[in-house]
């Protein structure tokens, strides 16, 4: 797309007609290099023009963030994974799994959260690795693996907390809650915030720690993928094994490693789950795997790996959490939702498509070419 | 090689676990108890235990089993919420021919055929909280949900004498609960014309869907006064949305389950987050109760309606104590 702004004009066509190509091209450029976000910008501008002032402010959007930032943390594990044309099913599991352990450690044993929140890490990470044993070195394939883990852990989970949810406010006999479940409740239950009297640039009064840890995450993974040594092996073992063996990368240890991250950031959105509840719940993260995938697709990573990014993902993320606040704001109905996000979702793929443009611009381009042609000749025939 | 002997060893593991959990779960036809009575086997066929509520039945259960000396209760099986595994289980039960069968039907369709060949082999059988298509079992016993929405309804009405703006928390749609509760409630408001249900959604029973929802409810600017949720977890993730932003206190919030657990019901109505939430009976004692009666040849009804409980901030502190006793035997 680049290319299209530095078209020599050796032809040098009237001024006017200049004027009016090299606008169009330029836009078009801008179009291209938004073109990832395309999916995202369209819904976001729906959400602003059915409501507006309702849609388009910081609470909203924190309270839609937020609510959707466990699953996003679980969005960038998975990408990782299907960097390296894996894939991660149980990554709901692990996240129901750290948010048990968190409240359980908070009620049972008194613990803060400065001290939870590495304890559910190791037990996220301790689960990937396990994942991790499973497809680099039994070789099973992961979808398998990470099936059978999906209810393995999710049964480690129920046998733990004996299917009863437990509660992280925990109240003293005065009627206040204890210093520590008052400090949990920062991990992410509504309307706790962090730093709540300082004000912030874009985030306003306070930080909340759901959308601070999603947007860390996403940066941290994506510096990571693109600036490190094991980010490019990852690339490598997912676009052609064979060929990274030969070039002396440890596939093994690169596999081993990929689903430990994944299951560690699942452990580090355990917290954040439960205090989102003010429970954890031996059900929590049903299902979750399905939102992370799909957001990891939609913001254009190849199932067959080898391809995409940490920030794609979030766009993917983002989509998801905007489409279903803006059709919960204009109170869609809930079969209508259901049938609304399945199209959406399809259609912002599809728009994401890099060729998507072009092939737009080249059916415009053949229409008007006739007419154009006779007036000048500089049209080229392909962006 | 090493991965393959590292499986084969698994396996041989693995297989030998499976064996053994066989064994402690096969039907130890002791017939006899110390003092010599016979002693009956029950065998319960539970469709979910991941729900709490079926959590706790399933501990109210093995109390109340236990306080009769003649009765067994063999290993609880859990369906998943699988009707094709909970059919499985049940034919298992009926193949250890156990005494008496009790069964939670997932769903009345499936469980229906495995139920007849029950009563076919002479096994008396309690259908627990969900219907089936047959007559042919000794007893039916279960609570009201049409009844346990009238009654949240009657508590709207009461708690909005000048009428008012509610919400509506709904469990998955197509679930017969949802459908009942859903239908008693709206009966119910129906006497004060003033009441407007304003916004209905379906979270899915689920806690931090009806937080997210609630949340999108109170950004639209809407006055609201009162949150119906068709269960306790749902009423309270909208209450954790009006208390992010300070409304907690103008709102009123209904709820129904009324667990005596920790993180249930009864709690949040004794720390004033619900304004009322009713104890769907678990019917646990009931089946315990029928079941011995059946062994001893005494006659039982077919179909037995059990109440439902309005918890109020009165009785939350008793009930919780009766309940949560119940629960941990």
């Amino acid at each position: 797309m680049s290319t299209e702004v530095q078209t020599p004009e050796q032809d040098s066509p009237p001024a006017e007609e200049l004027d009016a190509t090299s606008r169009f091209r330029r836009s078009l450029s801008l179009l291209g290099s938004l073109q990832g976000y395309i999916g995202l910008v369209l819904i976001i501008m729906i959400g602003i023009i059915t409501k507006g002032q309702t849609f388009w402010n910081q609470e909203n959007l924190t309270n839609a963030i937020g609510g959707y930032a466990a699953p996003g943390i679980l969005a960038v594990g998975e990408t990782l994974v299907i960097l390296t044309a894996g894939i991660d099913l149980s990554v709901g599991s692990m996240l129901g799994l750290g948010s048990m352990v968190s409240a359980m450690l908070l009620v049972r044993h008194g613990m803060s959260p400065i001290e939870i929140l590495p304890i559910s890490m190791a037990v996220g990470a301790l689960c990937g690795f396990c994942n991790g044993i499973g497809t680099a070195w039994l070789r099973i394939q992961s979808f398998v693996v990470t099936l059978a883990m999906l209810n393995v852990i999710r049964g480690v989970d129920r046998q733990l907390s004996d299917n009863v949810s437990v509660g992280t406010q925990i109240v003293q006999s005065n009627g206040s809650l204890t210093a520590n479940s008052k400090a949990f409740q920062a991990y992410g239950t509504p309307g706790h915030k962090l730093f709540s009297g300082v004000n912030f640039p874009i985030f306003g009064k306070g930080i909340y720690y759901p959308v601070l840890a999603l947007i860390v995450v996403v940066i941290v993974f994506q510096l990571l993928l693109s600036k490190s040594k094991l980010g490019r092996h990852i690339y490598a073992v997912g676009g052609n094994p064979t060929a990274a063996r030969l070039s002396g990368i440890n596939v093994m240890a690169v596999t081993i490693t990929v689903f430990t991250l994944c299951g560690l950031l699942a452990g580090f959105a355990g917290p954040i789950d439960a205090a989102y509840n003010a429970s954890a719940d031996p059900l929590a993260g049903t299902s979750y795997e399905l939102d992370a995938i799909a957001a990891v697709v939609i913001g254009g990573a190849s199932l067959s790996g080898g391809r995409g990014t940490v920030v794609g993902t979030f766009v993917g993320v983002l989509i998801l959490t905007f489409l279903d606040n803006v059709l919960g704001l204009n109170s869609v109905s809930d079969n209508a939702q259901l049938i609304i996000k399945g199209l959406i979702v399809i259609a912002a793929v599809v728009i994401q498509r890099p060729d998507f443009f072009r092939s737009i611009v080249s059916a415009l381009r053949r229409i008007s070419i006739p007419t154009r042609a006779r007036q000048s000749t500089s049209t080229p025939e392909e962006s | 090689m090493k991965p393959h002997r590292v499986l084969v060893a698994g396996t041989i593991t693995a297989v030998a676990l499976l064996a053994a959990a066989c064994a402690s779960t096969a039907p130890s036809k002791k017939s006899t108890n110390d003092n010599g009575d016979k002693v009956f086997t029950i065998g319960y066929s539970q469709s979910n235990n991941a729900e709490p509520y079926r959590a706790q039945l399933n501990k109210q259960l093995q109390f109340f089993v236990k306080k009769y000396k003649n009765l067994k209760l063999l290993s609880i099986t859990d369906a998943h919420q699988s009707s094709a595994t909970q059919v499985s289980q049940v034919q298992n039960f009926i193949q250890q021919n156990v005494d008496v069968l009790i069964v939670s039907p997932n769903e009345p369709d499936p469980l229906t055929a495995p139920v007849e060949a029950a009563c076919a082999k002479k096994i008396p059988v309690i259908i627990l909280d969900r219907s089936v298509n047959t007559d042919c079992y000794s007893s039916f016993i279960g609570g009201d949900n049409v009844a346990a929405g009238k009654k949240a309804g009657e508590l709207a009405v009461q708690a909005l004498p000048d009428g008012g703006n509610v919400v509506e928390l709904q469990g998955i749609l197509s679930d017969q609960p949802q459908i009942d509760r859903d239908k008693g409630f709206r009966e119910a408001i129906a006497a004060n014309p003033k009441i407007k249900i304003i916004q209905h959604r379906e979270a899915k029973w689920l806690k931090p869907n009806a937080t997210t929802i609630m949340q999108q409810w109170l950004q639209q600017g809407q006055k609201i006064d009162l949150v119906y949720g068709e269960n306790d977890p749902m009423a309270l993730g909208a209450y954790l949305a009006a208390a992010a932003v300070h409304k907690e206190k103008e709102i009123k919030f209904i709820g129904t389950d009324g667990l005596a657990i920790p993180d249930g019901g009864i709690r949040a109505v004794q720390q004033g987050q619900l304004a009322g939430t009713f104890v769907y009976p678990t019917c646990a004692q009931e089946a315990a109760d029928t079941a011995e009666a059946l062994v001893t040849g005494k006659q039982v009804e077919h179909k037995q309606t059990l109440d439902i409980t309005p918890v109020t901030p009165q009785n939350a502190a008793e009930l919780y104590t009766k309940y949560s006793s119940e629960a941990s035997g």
